[in-house]
């Protein structure tokens, strides 16, 4: 009888047995470091990550919050992650919230079971995480990620397979290829504006720094093919994007001819 | 009867000679390997197949066989699992006569198609028949929204891995999912704002953020989770309006026939006869919820508005156009590379000012000042537009204030252009790598 009591006592514990041993927290965490303790393989791809290398570093409690019971189905909403990226009305918010995905999110969102891991069966949209986290990979630098299509090659191919979840692979190739082209197209248009300004070294301060401002402008119209691009939005790709360029590089060319033809008129 | 003068016949053999002539030419420049009027001078990229599948889709031919009805189901459970959940949570799985895979797509998995609205009109021809009909009005409309992107200079001028841009939202003419996604298809889901917003965002058309600053915007904000969306859009199902409320009423599926005043990018006289009969119309929607006369205070106030945005258009316009007779552009319409294929423009080449000339696809290799101009009239004019029609204050103030500004720059400049007098070119213009690759990749 006593033997029996005892394996009822081990049945009745095992589950908190199992694993590291400690039972999960039912209190408030208080530090990142109590998530590593049981968490070692997140922890470890977290450290590869963007949110670990960058300054300011992105830990455990940023995205999870304290309170165990919800700390997973917490993290897989979108609104985990806007707050630091620009805010709702920001272009990387607005870029997906503008897209079907981000339509789809907000009318559904409220619908779905939240505690069930990210998987296509279990979500019709996908949210931040589900592409940039996914299959629960906390390495956000590992599948798709914003700084791939930063560098002047196509994207890589673990980015692709991302979307074959739940689209036709010709349909996703295609999209990748367009949208490598696409970004190709702007950075050529970058590169021409800077070409420009490269062949003239002699301009004033004064003319150097309205130029400067408008690359910036330029630079933020390359970001926004990108996330147009990157998140489907075609108001991204399209007026905030490629259209905002051709006026930046018209107005570029538009200064340095300016110049040139002023200091054509000089009389000699 | 006595017989008709020489001077007959000469007008009479040219007309049967060039009419024929003309429809052939017409029908031989549709013919190409792109679509539209300038089809021989472009080659389309891959993704076109998925927004125009009528014109440039062609079937993946992996798997071999005909398959119908549960057979597509039963494959496809375990190869595209999400695809077939949307399919059962859909009306076409509920519905008495199930409407399957192989309806839509065809059955000889070889030669499977892309749904296009014609397809959908098998069984939705109320709401097809009432979608053609926005023809009649002209464009800005969804029916024509396609044939329109494909005859734009811009577009068959650009590479078209740009230009698919343009397509992803000029597809509403070409495929229904744009508002009823796939593969679930719910009327539900195209009642609510944001199924318009993928497309109607952004400079040229702020009706997502005009819509939203608006108080009916802020209603459906605030309640709308709790709306019982399964309601037809019709007087007392919602207590605030939404785009399709008012756009597409009582689900009418044609958004062009209330248009007064066309997206803002022409001056229209909104007083005219027909215009008369579409404010009667607009006033008696509002009165679903006002009072009529607060209705026709409303449009006589955006009437207004559209006077003062003219008013400084036209202002800025003129500008232009002097500048243009005293040869003052620079770069003028020669120093700058012509739209490639476009004979006219190489043997008569011309700035193009205001809408009746062709502005829209004037945004790129023009000079600043006509730039100026188009971000006045295509940008700040029609948020201020769109602000005033949904109610959106700040963006009539945004609007105007970056015309203003505009305007004085407009100005500016064309003093400076007027200083400067006839200089010799600098040729700076007609190359450079983006410049080059455009010439060459249509």
């Amino acid at each position: 009888m006593r033997r029996l009591l005892l394996l009822m006592l081990l049945v009745l514990l095992s589950p908190a047995i199992h694993g590291s041993g400690n039972p999960p927290p039912k209190t408030a965490i208080g530090t990142d470091k109590e998530c590593i303790q049981c968490h070692p393989k997140q922890f470890k791809q977290w450290q590869a990550s963007a949110h670990a290398k960058k300054q300011p570093v992105a830990g455990c409690l940023a995205c999870h919050g304290s309170l165990h019971g919800e700390a997973a189905s917490r993290s897989r909403h979108d609104r985990a992650c806007v707050a630091c990226h620009g805010g709702v009305e920001g272009a990387v918010a607005h870029s997906y919230a503008s897209s079907k995905h981000g339509v789809l999110m907000r009318l559904e969102e409220s619908g779905y079971d939240w505690t069930k891991p990210l998987a296509s069966a279990n979500y019709r949209a996908p949210g931040c995480a589900y592409c940039h986290l996914h299959q629960g990979n906390h390495d956000v630098s590992a599948g798709v990620r914003s700084d791939a299509m930063h560098k002047e090659q196509p994207v890589p191919d673990v980015m692709r397979v991302v979307c074959r979840d739940c689209h036709a692979p010709r349909y996703t190739d295609r999209l990748f290829d367009n949208s490598n082209a696409l970004l190709e197209i702007g950075r050529k248009k970058s590169r021409e504006a800077e070409a420009l300004f490269q062949a003239v070294p002699e301009l004033g301060r004064e003319d150097q720094a309205a130029i400067q401002q408008q690359f910036q402008k330029m630079h933020q119209h390359l970001q926004n093919v990108r996330l147009g691009a990157g998140h489907q939005s075609p108001d991204y790709q399209w007026w905030h994007g490629q259209p905002a360029l051709d006026g930046d590089l018209l107005r570029i060319r538009g200064m340095i001819d300016e110049y040139r033809r002023k200091k054509q008129a000089l009389p000699r | 009867m006595s017989k008709p003068p020489r001077y007959f016949w000469i007008p009479l053999i040219l007309s049967l000679i060039l009419v024929p002539a003309g429809f052939w030419y017409v029908g031989w420049s549709k013919s190409g390997e792109g679509a539209g009027l300038y089809s021989r001078q472009w080659v389309p990229d891959a993704m076109f197949a998925y927004w125009n599948p009528k014109d440039f889709y062609k079937p993946v031919e992996t798997i071999t066989g005909k398959f119908e009805g549960e057979e597509c189901v039963a494959c496809h459970t375990a190869v595209t699992p999400g695809i077939v959940k949307d399919w059962q949570a859909s009306h076409h799985s509920r519905a008495e006569k199930k409407v399957y895979c192989s309806n839509c797509h065809g059955n000889d998995h070889q030669a499977l198609h892309m749904p296009t609205p014609d397809i959908c009109a098998t069984c939705h021809a109320t709401q097809h028949d009432q979608f053609e009909d926005e023809k009649r009005f002209g464009f800005p409309s969804h029916a024509l929204a396609m044939e329109r992107a494909l005859d734009a200079k811009h577009f068959a001028d650009k590479p078209k891995a740009e230009v698919t841009a343009c397509l992803q939202c000029h597809s509403v003419a070409s495929k229904c999912d744009s508002c009823h996604t796939r593969h679930r298809f719910s009327a539900a889901e195209a009642r609510r704002p944001e199924a318009c917003i993928t497309c109607h965002s952004g400079p040229p058309h702020p009706d997502d953020e005009t819509y939203f600053h608006s108080k009916h915007g802020q209603l459906y904000l605030a309640q709308g989770d709790q709306w019982d969306w399964s309601k037809p859009l019709r007087k007392g199902n919602y207590p605030a309006p939404t785009c399709a409320y008012c756009h597409m009423q009582d689900g009418k599926h044609q958004v062009a026939d209330k248009s007064i005043w066309k997206f803002g990018i022409q001056k229209v006289n909104p007083l005219s006869s027909g215009n008369e009969i579409k404010r009667k119309q607009w006033i008696k929607l509002c009165s679903d919820c006002h009072e009529p006369e607060m209705a026709a205070k409303n449009l006589t106030a955006l009437d207004q508005e559209r006077k003062r945005a003219w008013d400084k258009l036209f202002q800025a316009e003129s500008v232009l156009k002097e500048l243009r007779s005293d040869k003052l552009f620079y770069p003028s319409a020669r120093q700058r590379p012509p739209y490639p294929g476009d004979a006219p423009d190489k043997l008569w080449p011309r700035e193009a000012i205001g809408f009746f000339e062709g502005q829209s696809s004037a945004f790129y290799n023009v000079s600043p000042i006509e730039r100026d101009y188009f971000e006045m009239w295509y940008f700040s004019n029609l948020g201020a537009y769109k602000g005033a029609a949904h109610g959106d204050a700040s963006f009539v103030a945004k609007g105007h204030q970056a015309m203003d500004q505009s305007l004085k720059s407009i100005n500016k400049q064309a003093e400076a252009l007027r200083n400067l007098g006839k200089v010799q070119p600098t040729n700076i213009w007609l190359n450079g790598e983006y410049t080059d690759y455009n010439r060459e990749h249509n």
